[in-house]
């Protein structure tokens, strides 16, 4: 049996552990709170940039250059990651989706792959895979702002429009409640009305704190054309809906981050309420052995002395 | 008239206006009660919003759309 020194070393490492993974899962459950929180605050201008999208739609006209589907000969893909490990499955989870998606589409040979890789993970992923990066976007911190998106999404934008890519992929994780998140795959350019609004819907979650908030609000993208007449648009119509798509694009991209962030805290919380969970089960299992290994030390010093004792009289 | 100001961040204002000025990108506008329907993209700027209250409220902004709805309602959507 290991001497008690030894396990109360070990003893006292594991409590070490459990403490630290302890502490991070509290920090990360209220970051999680707080990146949910940030998501859903973005609802309601997002829902009012998809309601102008639909009474501008209305009037006809050419869509911009956004919209349209042209033949696909290079295919960007965006993998969304985090910076920081220590999230479990998270990931992982994220790359095997993207295999996956790769493996089914070995179909179209002839198209061109490039990659954007978004969080420091990714980019070592890939570059791991050896496959050849033309930018990535890290440390962006816990919480996403706007501001950080922006270059992501001009140098997605500026690329479709002057031609070096005819499809965006995105690969990221959906938020669908506090333990279940799952990786998606989704297209982003050329932009379609019902995948934006299917992307705005989602940014509730499916059960938890802000679950009850799901109320249906309905957007038809059949608008009554008798009444858009009386509308005054300033400037020209095309330029309106020019900046409205970029404008929808950059939100489409903005809450797919946004709840990669979300699932990003929820998995490392999950990650660290196991690793806690272990921990204080291993100290248990070591405090017995230790315990053990103690009395028994005890027992052979008795027995030592007290044949010590009988030798003696 | 009914005016609500959102930002990605928060809302900015959501409730009754008397008077919303901001700048377009074809010149500075004011709108008031019962304007006509419009469409239009503001420009860099600063919003003035005064409330029922009489109470002047100004948002800085960078970007935004403005749409003024047929009953009497006014939705605008900014970048700060």
């Amino acid at each position: 049996m290991e001497s008690p020194q030894n396990i109360k070393k070990r003893l006292k490492s594991v409590d070490n552990i459990n403490k630290i993974t302890k502490a991070m899962e509290m920090v990360v459950a209220t970051k999680m709170r707080k990146s949910q929180e940030i998501a859903l605050a973005s609802r309601p201008y997002a829902f009012a940039a998809l309601d102008f999208l639909a009474t501008i739609s209305g009037l006809e006209q050419k869509l911009p250059e956004l919209f349209a589907v042209r033949k696909v000969k290079k295919v960007l893909f965006v993998l969304v990651s985090s910076d920081k490990g220590l999230a479990g499955a998270f990931n992982s989870s994220v790359f095997r989706k993207f295999e996956l998606h790769m493996k089914q589409d070995e179909r179209h040979p002839n198209e061109e792959k490039l990659y954007v890789a978004v969080g420091e993970k990714s980019f070592n992923y890939l570059t791991k895979k050896g496959l050849k990066v033309l930018q990535k976007f890290t440390s962006v911190g816990d919480f996403t702002t706007p501001e950080q998106v922006h270059p992501l999404t001009d140098f997605v934008v500026e690329g479709y429009l002057s031609k070096k890519w005819d499809r965006v992929i995105v690969v990221s994780t959906h938020f669908r409640s506090a333990l279940k998140q799952e990786p998606h795959v989704r297209r982003v350019l050329p932009i379609d009305f019902e995948h934006i609004k299917e992307t705005v819907q989602q940014i509730i979650p499916e059960r938890g704190k802000f679950a009850d908030l799901i109320k249906e609000q309905e957007i038809s993208f059949i608008p009554d054309k008798s009444k858009l007449k009386e509308y005054t648009i300033e400037p020209a119509p095309e330029k309106v809906l020019q900046k409205l798509a970029e404008h929808l694009f950059f939100i489409q991209v903005y809450h797919l981050i946004l709840e990669a962030n979300a699932s990003e805290h929820s998995a490392r919380r999950m990650a660290m309420k196991t690793a806690s969970d272990n921990a204080s089960d291993l100290g248990e299992k070591l405090n017995l052995q230790y315990n053990k290994s103690r009395q028994s030390k005890i027992t052979t010093e008795i027995a030592e002395i007290s044949a010590g004792a009988e030798a003696l009289s | 008239m009914k005016l609500s100001v959102y930002s990605l961040k928060n809302i900015l204002f959501q409730g009754q206006a008397l008077l919303l000025n901001c700048k377009t990108v074809t010149g500075e506008i004011t709108i008031l009660d019962n304007h006509e329907t419009l469409i239009t993209v503001l420009s860099a700027g600063v919003i003035k919003v005064v409330g029922e209250d009489k109470k002047e409220q100004f948002f800085p902004i960078t970007s935004g759309f403005l749409e003024v709805k047929p009953n009497n309602e006014v939705r605008c959507i900014v970048e700060q």
